[in-house]
């Protein structure tokens, strides 16, 4: 095992050089996993760049056509407003998502009477496909048949999907139901990672549990919030499957959001070209906004909570 | 709806897309990998089959039945391959210009298979026509001409035709004091009396975009003809903002703010069975669908369909330039043949099959209404002898059968013309503004 | 001792059962429905007859071998993300240098990759390699695609381990090797069950790649037998949810034991 091996040494090279006690991995430990990423995620991405400069219908060779898609994304008003509902949607995600996750995850870490099983129960969502969470989603908002014509108070005519903002507004909520339970799932292994002396000392200096709550769990998440959160913003920025069964993008162009649009033009409208275009421009934006909260938060610095480097 | 249970998977030829590889190669110049890759099976290379691709759905047991019958009787054998339904036509894109495209494939005519006979895949029918006339004159004029691109044909009608028809609740109409349109101003006044009685007038799934869309395709053929839309397909684009266009919006505008569709049918799906379910429950009196609505109703309330399901023609409309017995709607799925089969011969005897009596028998038994000029002595052998006759010589007597809009214009059309109707019904956009979105459509 | 209850987050929790639970019910309880039922009485009400029949049609539609192609992309799946992931996050929280910060970005970029975005190079690549329409086809993309988030995950949870614990193996003048099996594994057993049910998950509901690079029957998965119950233009609820189910029920008995090992796994770095 030649990898290792030379892990091994570069590993006692570098401790050697950082002049501490420590033993550390080599570069080595990373290549397997990057060179099989690099095969299957980040070339096709390149050809993804490719054929962005391209004029392709999928029939026959794709032209070159130089920036031709990218002038027409630009004047694209309905990329412009894909981008923004995008951006929107992501937003309200992060933001409905991350309060009931934390609190989920929290209450699940603790030790409660029952909770194995009732938590069990909460992270079902978590198992479903999309394509299930969309059906009985439509199931039980019929403005007819579901809960909306029992509840008129609420809901009005029920025409949820007949609007922006109610269509925002069930999509917002389809995607808090399906991720908040993954999410929790992370708060809770966070949770449980927080040192009980914490809330041992704080007990004796009399702090209740809200305050416990805000003083010393939710700063000791920290890192689980920033893991979180970027899953989070990531998921949102490339949501597409319950946009996909529940409001096809409609009404009119209401919830095209960019992930949807770049499916609709390569694979509606067979122009692989702009497709490539728009599916380049969500990756960009993805991939600054993650960055951007990595380097906001420090975390690509960061070792461990306590190195902090 | 019909039971999807009984649908049959059949093998499907392997590597399909490995000839993706060859036209992505190109693009990076890669061009040495082309033709190596893959390794499998192509269907031309192989002698003595033709591969034979269709719509995965429950439709595959007599296409299945089709092909073991071709297989008796012939050297070169038929597979039969299928895609699973809704992803059909993005992967018959990606396949078809590339050396695992099947030899006969499975298309809905019109814009579905223009742009592939803009790039020369398709071969002309009319040879074998020629040696064999009853390959058209076998079939109905008005559904077989759905697959005839630049006076060229390229598809033989192989399942069931698909008109769209007024249905009806009879007892809701009946409580009502009311009977089945026959006119617009039937229709309108209908609405008024439903709506009074605090009902959902006309039931609507405009959630899937495409009912909606039926509105338009009947109120246009009324009013100006088919010819309008002939015009604008053919890219006249003044067509859209002639009169009659502006007259037949008008008057779906009315029929809009009349409430005639409720105001939460974007929030209703016919696919899920949310607007069937409104007619049925008495909810709604009216819902326009495609003749599939009878199945769909027959499995999900096989009650209301045997005793209160009415159908009838779309109202005529005073003053329209239109034949008032058009029909509108899918007029046929169809097999079309690429020109690079290595056995046409094989072909055309697999495209006889499609008016034989076996065939139209199987069609019948599964609920299809085939369009062959032979139906007609087997009619009585259908599921629903009534409804099928009646489909018939409304189909039959149709001197203009109009293909959906969204099939015959090329796919990339598709979803801007969904857009424009559905921002055209929740009032998003007024006449002009869909006037312009059918304009910028692309018809080529 | 023990921490007391947390009121808040308790009454969170009941709501959030409600609103988990009822679409819950309206799942189950339309499997058991017929669809003239489903149809009359609406996906609300208790049926007044309940029926075995979309379940046993599931079973007479081939779904035992769709299953088994299933079971086989998942293990092998979570099998590869095992292999790969936990070194190369060992790597990142404890290597030092300017490459390995490079391959921490290069992961964190594929994070924002959406799956329908490379499909089509995705066919190029795989049909080069030969593996068009086999389940290894589905089973290397679909696990570099896992990689990213496993990945986070994994760091996250292998941060949490103080350098303390370091330190003292490394005193005892362990190799990058024990610590690694001996430390670094052991204590983040939590993240490594996150990251199993992560990939399982990912493999068992993932429906493009089986869609785009598989073809035959004996390639297909469960996520594409959900077509059976879509015709043109319908799709039968019943029978789809019945198979939904169907398809959960084995995810939901590995989340169920990689739940308690998660929790096992917590509690280990807790109690320290």
């Amino acid at each position: 095992m030649s990898p290792l091996s030379f892990a091994a040494v570069s590993g006692r090279l570098k401790a050697r050089r950082a002049g501490v006690g420590v033993t550390r991995p080599g570069f080595a430990w990373a290549v397997p996993a990057t060179v099989f990423f690099l095969l299957f995620a980040i070339l096709p991405l390149v050809l993804v760049a490719v054929l962005s400069f391209t004029s392709w219908d999928g029939i026959a060779a794709p032209r070159f056509n130089g920036l031709a898609n990218w002038t027409k994304l630009i004047h694209d008003p309905v990329m412009i407003q894909s981008l923004w509902l995008t951006l929107l949607l992501t937003a309200l995600g992060v933001l409905t998502q991350t309060p009931i996750s934390i609190l989920l995850g929290v209450w699940a870490a603790g030790h409660q009477r029952n909770r194995a099983v009732l938590s069990a129960v909460f992270f079902v969502p978590l198992l479903l496909s999309a394509t299930a969470v969309s059906v009985v989603w439509r199931a039980i908002l019929d403005p007819n048949f579901g809960v909306p014509s029992q509840l008129t108070w609420l809901f009005g005519n029920g025409n949820l999907l007949g609007n922006q903002s109610g269509s925002i507004a069930v999509l917002t909520f389809v995607g808090l139901w399906q991720f908040t339970p993954l999410h929790a799932l992370i708060y809770q292994g966070g949770a449980r990672a927080v040192p009980q002396v914490l809330y041992q000392a704080a007990a004796i200096d009399g702090a209740g549990t809200v305050r416990q709550f805000f003083h010393i769990t939710l700063p000791q998440l920290r890192n689980t919030m920033i893991t979180s959160m970027i899953l989070m913003v990531v998921g949102g920025l490339t949501t597409f499957d319950t946009v996909l069964i529940l409001t096809q993008g409609g009404p009119g162009t209401d919830t095209t959001v960019s992930a949807y649009y770049m499916y609709r033009k390569a694979f509606l409208s067979f122009d692989f070209g702009a497709g490539s275009a728009i599916a380049l421009v969500l990756v960009l934006v993805a991939t600054l906004i993650s960055l951007a909260v990595v380097r906001l938060s420090g975390y690509d610095k960061m070792r461990s909570t306590a190195e902090g480097i | 709806m019909e039971s999807p249970l009984t649908s049959v998977r059949t093998g499907a030829s392997r590597n399909r897309f490995a000839a993706i590889a060859a036209t992505t190669a190109l693009v990076l110049g890669l061009t040495a990998a082309c033709g190596s890759s893959g390794g499998g099976s192509s269907s031309s290379a192989d002698s003595g089959t033709i591969h034979v691709l269709v719509y995965g759905d429950a439709g595959n047991t007599v296409e299945k039945q089709i092909v073991d019958t071709f297989n008796k009787s012939s050297k070169v054998k038929a597979v039969l391959d299928t895609i699973p339904g809704a992803d059909y036509q993005a992967k018959l894109n990606t396949i078809i210009n590339t050396p695992q495209a099947p030899d006969i494939f499975f298309n809905w005519g019109g814009g579905s298979i223009q742009p592939y006979v803009k790039d020369g895949l398709l071969l002309p029918l009319d040879d074998m026509i020629a040696k064999d006339p009853g390959l058209k004159s076998n079939f109905l004029p008005s559904v077989f001409n759905t697959a005839v691109v630049d006076g060229k044909s390229y598809g033989v009608p192989m399942r069931g035709t698909q008109p769209v028809l007024l249905f009806d609740n009879k007892k809701v109409l009946a409580a009502a004091g009311l009977s089945v349109p026959q006119t617009w101003d039937d229709l309108v006044n209908d609405v008024k009396v439903l709506k009074a009685k605090g009902l959902t007038p006309i039931a609507l799934g405009g959630g899937d975009q495409w009912p909606t869309l039926m509105w338009f395709e009947y109120m246009y053929d009324r009013i100006a003809g088919p010819e309008l839309f002939q015009k604008a397909l053919s890219g006249d684009k003044t067509a859209w903002a002639s009169p009659d266009s502006q007259k037949a919006l008008g008057m779906l505008k009315q029929l809009i703010d009349a409430g005639a569709f409720g105001s939460n049918f974007d929030s209703v799906k016919f696919t899920d069975g949310g607007s069937p379910a409104l007619l049925a429950k008495g909810k709604a009196a009216f819902e326009l669908m495609g003749s599939w609505e009878y199945s769909t109703q027959q499995t999900a309330n096989p009650d209301f369909t045997r005793t209160d399901l009415g159908y009838s023609a779309f109202p005529t409309v005073s003053g329209g330039k239109g034949d008032p017995t058009n029909v509108v709607g899918n007029t046929n799925n169809f097999y079309s043949v690429l020109k690079k089969t290595q056995h046409p011969d094989a072909v055309a005897a697999f495209l006889k099959l499609m008016y034989s009596d076996a065939f139209v028998k199987a069609q019948l038994a599964i609920g299809n209404l085939p369009t062959t000029t032979n139906t007609a002595n087997f009619l009585a052998t259908s599921a629903n002898p009534d409804y099928s006759q009646f489909q018939f010589n409304l189909v039959k007597a149709a001197p203009s059968f109009q293909l959906s809009w969204d099939q015959a214009y090329p796919p990339a059309a598709t979803t801007p013309i969904h857009t424009a109707v559905q921002e055209f019904f929740d009032g998003k956009t007024d006449a002009n503004g869909f006037i312009q979105a059918m304009q910028s459509l692309s018809n080529s | 001792m023990r921490r007391r209850p947390n009121y808040p987050a308790g009454l969170g929790s009941l709501v959030w059962l409600f609103l988990v639970g009822l679409p819950l019910y309206v799942l189950l309880i339309s499997t058991f429905r017929t669809t003239s039922n489903y149809s009359s009485q609406g996906p609300l009400t208790f049926p007044s007859q309940l029926t075995l029949q979309n379940y046993l049609n599931d079973f007479s539609n081939g779904f035992g071998q769709d299953f088994l192609n299933t079971l086989i992309v998942t293990v092998s799946v979570v099998a590869i993300v095992l292999l790969v992931v936990p070194p190369l996050a060992y790597a990142i929280v404890r290597a030092r240098g300017r490459r390995i910060t490079i391959v921490f970005r290069v992961f964190l970029l594929g994070l924002a990759i959406p799956a329908q975005a490379v499909i089509v190079p995705m066919f190029y690549v795989i049909s080069q390699a030969g593996l068009y329409d086999h389940l290894i086809g589905i089973i290397l993309p679909t696990a570099a695609f896992c990689l990213p988030v496993c990945t986070l995950v994994l760091t996250g949870s292998m941060r949490d381990i103080t350098p303390d614990l370091y330190e003292a193996m490394a005193m005892d003048g362990a190799s990058p090797w024990r610590v690694f099996l001996q430390l670094v594994l052991p204590l983040s057993r939590g993240g490594l069950s996150s990251v199993v049910v992560f990939a399982a998950l990912q493999a068992w509901n993932g429906f493009l790649f089986p869609l785009i690079l598989t073809q035959s029957d004996s390639t297909k998965v469960i996520t594409l037998g959900l077509y059976n119950f879509q015709t043109e233009h319908g799709v039968d609820v019943p029978g789809l949810l019945s198979a939904v189910v169907l398809s959960m029920l084995p995810i939901f008995i590995v989340y169920l034991f990689a739940r308690r090992a998660l929790v096992q796994g917590l509690m280990g770095v807790g109690g320290k």
